[in-house]
């Protein structure tokens, strides 16, 4: 019997060898009745080789000598993996998968290095439980303290891996609610484009494009396109303008790329990669940007400063950097731009030591957009966000399957809103290489609602219908009212290039300081919820326009529209004082328009010969007669401010409107509050 | 269903007619022609073989015979009440009252006469009266009940059927009915019991089933409640309301393709039925058949135009189809009809406009 069980075992030895793949070597034994093919084959493995073992290894170079090779060979094992190789190096990563996966069953003992090859390109192709497996036949390779070399990997690198196979395995078993659209042809190409930035009001994006036409017309020694220049469009309504090349001086023979762009579209941060890598900033003058200027030394270093991202109101910068000090690889810190301060250290909840890159800060100025390597990543870098209240950053959140990949996302924007994002990705259906996708956030599931019905009485048996109630719904919108419009003369309607100051009304102290665009007039002011604005617009040989926002903490999402004229200083002319706030039913002057009576004191003293009317206005709730006396009473509190603080009472005059003269129909609350006001007319000059 | 209803009625009406009226005359006992005791006898028979015509002429002639003769002007309005004569029959009861006060059958009897004719308060007046008249009167708290339950007046309509199982405590309607009171005042444990006990008394009850897997959903009896859907179908397969509702509770089991069978099988049964196309939208949107989801709840609308809730799914269908201006339209519309999260929904989304107030 023992014999017999040996020939069943030879036997089934014998049925199974033929099945199995082998591994064929390029050899005249194998290959004799095609010597010139094999001769041939056997020049491009070795041209191939000198590109692939070179240091570094020119794996862009090494592949199509390696694909010519296979193509007269496909079952060599070691060939197959170093076509994996060169993929998994390569934009195509996920391109590696096939060959690895054929050297694997070619060559059944196949080394530490190849499981871990294999390892990776399932990682990078979301085959988690599979990426495990091989991760955990792959020993470490190589010298583990030399960093960087291509070859080697750690035991920390594999259970780095190993980990965040299982975050993908978690993240991908709840994908985040989103669309994700390609920009379409307007916006990429068949070259790279990534690195997208949009104002607040998603009416203006840059990006970074590899597209021909380049300035200077370069093209990457390492295969990746031509040299960077920077694509402008504008949002028309239903799509994009075609993206339009900058041109000089933001563009120049060499890589230009977008790193930032302020809420208001009105400066640029751009990327050069002299000094190791520095940040520089544009501005746009009327319909033209000017030449990028270096920031200054407390953050261009010698060291590389890669991204970069504005607070709303344009005071401080987030950016990356590799400098001595950091948790390890890149971090994000935070700098006052026109202070002396030194760049601060974001802090362990936000850098890890793996790298940070790609920061965004939000028009609402606490949520934070970032990249990384360390978190809760899937593989590579994902993208992460972060709030700032209370003092402190909220624990990183991913953003989730499908927007994060195995591979590295970076360079996330969205608009003001919240609502939308942009980034690059090179995904199937693109139009060729990385092209700019725009992310729409779908929120939490939209829970359906159903309705039943029961046969409560017996006698009856009539059906009654059950009350289903539809739950709540977060309505998880970016806290921050977007207030944008044009600057014009009141009376030719030209643009106007205009000074626009936003005030605090509790403090009295400005915020931040914009401008309107001189060619368009066009101005935008992001102002996160929880201040109460005064937002003056002037400009010299105007008289100032004052608007005012008070904008309760937790205030949700608003983009307003105004459209700003500007009156020149004529008899006649009216001007409304939106920041002069009285107690409610009292001629009290509330400390909140100090910065608006100063304002108008101001003028008065820089023109001398002016004569004004204060003019109070109410509402109509209320009796005819008392409103009348309020008006009168708050004017006159306006005039005795201001003799108060030395202007001569002869020059100026009070006077109460009381209801009679409302700026619109006192229908809505809307309305009353603009009816409730205090305005002034100019009677000389 | 109705014809359970009727049943009922006629049963109830038929056994509370006959408590209503007084004992038969003993005529031979009693001397002279009696001629209105003979007719008003033999109206009471014609009456009790439910031929209300002849019945109707004999009390006539009972009440020619003797124009203060109160049992005959009783069961005279009762036999019009029969003959859905109720204008005449509440003549007769008021007649039947101004001779005889206190008599408890009549104040139930033109209380049935009252509703009849959708006069609630003076329905609900009357039984009341009743009451007074014979506090143990069981039909009596249980019709006021009903009227108090109607009026949405839950707690008063539990404290009836309470006073009907007391007069009557195998009265399986009133353990029902208070079941549902108490379900209506969210004591839905209390409402399980009353059900299981209207079902002991009478195991053909069988919207009490229907009504326990409401409550046992309520208090998150989910598997029971599926229980009682199929023992309900296994006995009644052709009710559509059913079959919606347990298709209800496989969709909150997160069991959405059963959801769907049932929601469609309610809408094989009777297909102008909005609910179950409402919910079987609802399932297909779990299922990320947008498509589908969409057509059900346009379906829905077809049929309701003023359904608020079908429109919010479509909203829901429709963002997920792509047809973002659709979808904000939806709904807005929702909120107009009432579902205000329509108005949050759309904001969220970023739609255009103002929101509705």
């Amino acid at each position: 019997m023992p014999s017999l069980n040996r020939l069943l075992i030879l036997l089934l030895l014998a049925a199974a060898l033929p099945v199995a793949a082998q591994s064929t070597a390029f050899t005249k034994d194998n290959f004799g009745d095609n010597k010139e093919g094999l001769r041939e084959a056997l020049r491009e493995l070795k041209t191939g080789d000198e590109e692939y073992r070179a240091d570094p290894p020119r794996y862009a170079q090494a592949l199509p000598h390696f694909l010519a090779a296979q193509t007269f060979n496909p079952n060599n094992a070691a060939l197959n993996v170093k076509i994996g190789d060169c993929y998994l190096n390569s934009a195509t990563k996920t391109a590696a998968l096939p060959y690895l996966r054929k050297a694997a069953k070619l060559d059944v003992t196949a080394d530490a290095r190849t499981h871990y090859l294999l390892a990776r390109a399932l990682h990078l192709s979301a085959k988690w439980t599979e990426a495990i497996g091989e991760y955990q036949q792959a020993k470490p390779v190589g010298n583990n303290t030399r960093n960087g070399d291509a070859q080697s990997f750690t035991a920390n690198d594999l259970q780095r891996r190993m980990l965040e196979c299982r975050n993908g395995q978690k993240l991908m078993a709840r994908p985040a609610r989103v669309f994700i659209d390609n920009a379409g042809p307007e916006l990429n190409s068949s070259a790279s484009d990534y690195g997208p930035v949009v104002s607040a009001d998603e009416s203006t994006i840059l990006i970074t494009s590899r597209r021909a036409g380049s300035t200077g017309g370069k093209k990457d020694p390492e295969g990746n396109g031509f040299f960077e220049d920077i694509y402008q469009a504008t949002w028309r309504g239903k799509a994009w303008s075609a993206a339009a090349n900058l041109g000089a001086p933001v563009n120049t023979d060499d890589h230009n790329a977008t790193v930032g762009l302020a809420p208001d579209g009105q400066r640029m941060l751009v990327y050069a990669g002299t000094n190791g890598g520095d940040l520089l900033e544009a501005t746009l003058g009327g319909a033209t940007w000017d030449k990028p200027r270096r920031l200054n030394s407390r953050i261009n270093t010698n060291s590389h400063e890669t991204s970069a991202s504005y607070s709303p109101d344009g005071r401080l910068l987030y950016f990356v950097s590799d400098r001595d000090g950091g948790a390890g690889g890149s971090d994000i810190y935070k700098v006052d731009l026109a202070g002396k301060n030194t760049p601060v250290n974001l802090g362990p909840v936000i850098n890890t030591a793996y790298g940070e890159e790609g920061v965004f800060m939000q028009p609402d100025g606490k949520t934070m957009f970032f990249s990384s390597e360390g978190h809760n990543s899937m593989g590579g870098y994902d993208i992460f966000k972060s709030v700032y209240e209370n003092g402190k950053w909220s624990e990183p959140e991913n953003l989730g399957w499908p927007i994060n990949t195995p591979d590295d996302d970076v360079f996330f924007v969205t608009s003001a809103s919240g609502r939308h994002g942009y980034y690059s990705s090179d995904r199937p259906g693109g139009l060729g290489a990385k092209d700019i996708y725009r992310i729409t956030f779908l929120g939490p599931e939209k829970q359906p609602v159903l309705n039943e019905e029961d046969q409560l009485l017996a006698s009856r048996l009539a059906p009654v219908k059950q009350a289903v109630l539809a739950p709540a719904v977060a309505v998880a919108t970016a806290q921050v009212t977007i207030l944008k419009g044009t600057v014009t003369d009141d009376a030719t309607h030209q643009p106007l290039d205009a000074a626009i100051d936003l005030i605090d009304n509790t403090s009295g102290q400005t915020i931040a300081n914009f401008r309107s665009n001189a060619t368009s007039g066009r101005y935008l002011v992001s102002l996160p919820s929880g201040t109460n604005y005064g937002i003056v617009v002037r400009q010299d040989s105007y008289l100032f326009h004052s608007e005012n926002f008070d904008l309760p903490a937790g205030a949700a999402f608003a983009e307003v529209v105004k459209d700003i004229p500007l009156k020149r200083l004529e008899i006649g002319t009216t001007i409304v004082l939106r920041n002069i706030f009285f107690d409610t039913g009292k001629a009290t002057l509330r400390p909140e328009s100090t910065a608006e009576l100063e304002r108008l004191q101001k003028l008065l003293t820089e023109t001398p010969a002016l004569k004004l009317e204060m003019a109070g206005h109410t509402d109509d709730v209320g009796d005819a007669a008392m409103n009348q006396d309020l008006s009168q009473r708050r004017a006159q509190a306006v005039v005795a401010y201001l003799t108060q603080h030395g202007v001569a009472a002869a020059r100026l005059t009070a006077a109460g409107y009381g209801e009679t003269k409302p700026e619109a129909p006192n229908t809505t609350k809307a309305n009353r509050q603009l009816n409730r006001r205090t305005e002034f007319k100019v009677t000389a000059k | 269903m109705m014809q359970n209803a009727l049943l009922f009625l006629v049963l109830v009406g038929t056994s509370f007619a006959a408590q209503a009226q007084v004992d038969t005359v003993r005529a031979s006992t009693l001397p002279g022609p009696q001629l209105a005791e003979k007719a008003y006898n033999s109206g009471l028979v014609s009456f009790n073989q439910q031929r209300y015509p002849a019945a109707l002429a004999s009390f006539d002639q009972a009440i020619a015979a003797k124009p203060d003769f109160a049992a005959a002007y009783t069961n005279r309005a009762g036999t019009r009440y029969e003959l859905k004569e109720y204008p005449q029959a509440l003549t007769d009861y008021d007649q039947a009252l101004k001779l005889e006060p206190s008599n408890y059958a009549s104040y139930f009897g033109r209380a049935r006469a009252h509703e009849a004719q959708d006069h609630l308060a003076e329905a609900e007046q009357d039984y009341s009266e009743a009451l007074k008249a014979k506090p143990d009167y069981g039909p009596a708290w249980y019709n006021r009940g009903v009227l108090r339950f109607e009026k949405g007046n839950y707690q008063a309509a539990r404290d009836d059927f309470d006073g009907a199982i007391k007069a009557d405590p195998k009265l399986a309607y009133a353990y029902h009915d208070r079941a549902s009171a108490q379900q209506r005042l969210n004591n839905y444990a209390a409402a399980t019991q009353d059900y299981t006990q209207a079902l002991a008394l009478q195991p053909d009850l069988l919207s009490a089933l229907l009504n326990r897997a409401t409550a046992e959903r309520h208090t998150g009896q989910l598997p029971q409640a599926l229980k009682d859907y199929d023992a309900y179908l296994a006995r009644k397969s052709d009710n559509a309301l059913a079959f919606n509702n347990r298709g209800g509770a496989r969709f909150e089991n997160k069991d959405y393709a059963g959801a769907i069978a049932d929601f469609s099988q309610a809408l094989q049964l009777d297909a102008k039925y909005a609910y179950a196309w409402n919910n079987r939208a609802a399932g297909q949107l779990k299922l990320e058949k947008y498509t589908d989801a969409a057509a059900d709840a346009s379906a829905a609308i077809k049929l309701k135009p003023d359904y608020a809730e079908a429109y919010l799914n479509r909203g829901h269908a429709r963002e997920m189809l792509r047809q973002a201006e659709e979808a904000c339209q939806d709904w807005r519309k929702a909120a107009e009809l009432g579902l205000t999260v329509g108005n949050s929904y759309a904001a969220a989304a970023g739609c255009a406009g103002e929101t509705a107030e």
